[in-house]
């Protein structure tokens, strides 16, 4: 499974990094990196976790 | 302790559907359902008075990602009682749903400031929104009563739209809720956008003849084609009020969010122990905390960990961004960490005295993880 972004409604509150930092981070522009291409159930409640968080739902599982 | 198998969450807005993704992932599959009084799935109630009022093409901005709890939801249907020895929830419509764990999240309504008949117009839920963008679609002259984020965003909202706006304020807009220093910062932004703000110990919102009114408290009286208030808001417990649930008329749960081993809370309804006082804090990122920590209470008990409450707030207005963390309102100078003052950009910190700090990002991006960690202490 895949999480998308939606770049444009992204405002860099960093939310999502701070639920699930193995995911994604904000870089030193503070433009938000998903750091995995694919992730496994393993990590799906975290994936849940940063996509819930988000007040700007700019992110989604693919 | 035997996990609960029948839980029932009232409310659908962020809180409950946060305890109910959380409840599933923590294994709980037994029957789960969602009573939620607007018919709309949960959406993202601080978009509603930023992006959703401010950009006229986008009517998308409040939208959330569909849940994934696969909950029974019954929506539209509002609780209406709750009997907690025979643990039970009634319904508006008269059903009885039964329950072996509850988790309380009926969030608040908006306050109103005159009789059901004034005429003003408040914004809580998405209806409100749908009905406030309409309504400024005709470029009314408006009046917000209430200057804090709220009346200040949809002041900004309605100007972007090219009303003519005056907002009137209990003392200069923002001080109670951010402190006098971002206070200044915005209020000067939104003069030179055209706000005009009136300063008034009180106002009462009258209707007269076609139209509302609002009075200030030198008896002069403002007669705008539409008025918005935005003074609070108010704990949805009255369906609590038989239950024995209610101390001093708020829902006063522990720190992991119980008010009985079954029953727990979270979200703008839940009233908490803070190191300030006994307190609501009806914030998108607290009532997420609370989700979660309930969730965990509800299925673990003591063993569940407690709420770590930290403070995270924003609001967008007037062309400027604020992302803060830390206790709030912060008063006195800051300490400039960071940013370009000809451009307005701005790192803020403040140290509370308490071995705490307040960090607040004007217009300036940073990573939520990064201004709470100013807001550490400093060895």
């Amino acid at each position: 499974m895949k999480i998308l972004l939606d770049r444009p409604r992204c405002e860099g509150h960093g939310l999502c990094e701070e639920a699930a930092p193995d995911l994604m981070h904000l870089d030193d522009e503070g433009e938000l990196v998903l750091d995995r291409d694919e992730i496994d159930e393993a990590e799906r409640a975290q994936a849940q976790a940063a996509i819930r968080v988000c007040p700007v739902a700019a992110l989604r599982f693919a | 302790m035997s996990r609960p198998q029948r839980i029932v969450v009232v409310g659908n807005g962020i809180a409950g559907v946060t305890a109910a993704d959380a409840l599933r992932s923590a294994g709980h599959d037994g029957e789960l359902t969602i009573v939620g009084d607007e018919q709309h799935p949960a959406y993202s109630r601080p978009a509603l008075s930023k992006a959703l009022l401010n950009d006229v093409d986008d009517t998308t901005s409040h939208q959330l990602p569909e849940a994934s709890h696969e909950a029974t939801e019954l929506l539209g249907r509002r609780a209406t009682g709750l009997e907690v020895d025979s643990r039970l929830v009634m319904l508006d419509d008269g059903e009885r749903l039964p329950y072996d764990g509850l988790v309380i999240a009926s969030g608040c309504r908006a306050r109103r400031l005159g009789e059901q008949d004034s005429g003003e117009i408040t914004l809580r839920t998405l209806d409100d929104a749908i009905r406030l963008r309409g309504r400024m679609a005709g470029r009314p002259s408006v009046v917000v009563v209430g200057g804090g984020p709220l009346g200040m965003e949809i002041a900004s909202g309605c100007l972007a739209m090219g009303c003519e706006v005056t907002l009137v304020s209990q003392g200069a807009p923002l001080v109670p809720q951010l402190g006098s220093y971002v206070s200044d910062i915005f209020v000067q932004a939104a003069q030179a956008m055209g706000l005009n703000i009136v300063v008034t110990e009180q106002a009462t919102v009258h209707r007269s003849g076609d139209g509302t009114r609002v009075v200030l408290s030198d008896g002069r009286h403002l007669d705008p084609e539409l008025v918005v208030t935005a003074v609070g808001d108010l704990p949805n417990v009255e369906w609590l009020g038989a239950s024995g649930l209610l101390r001093g008329g708020a829902l006063v749960v522990d720190s992991r969010g119980r008010l009985r081993p079954e029953i727990v809370a979270a979200g703008d309804v839940a009233t908490l122990s803070t190191p300030r006082g006994i307190r609501r804090i009806p914030l998108w990122t607290s009532a997420i905390d609370q989700g979660r920590a309930a969730a965990a209470a509800l299925l673990d008990g003591d063993a569940a960990t407690p709420l770590e409450q930290r403070q995270y707030f924003w609001t967008e207005q007037f062309g400027l961004s604020l992302k803060a963390a830390g206790h709030l309102p912060v008063d006195g100078e800051p300490t400039w960490l960071d940013g370009d003052r000809d451009a307005g950009t701005a790192l803020l910190r403040w140290e509370l005295g308490d071995g705490t700090a307040s960090a607040a990002a004007i217009n300036y991006r940073i990573p939520v993880p990064r201004l709470r960690r100013l807001c550490e202490v400093a060895a």
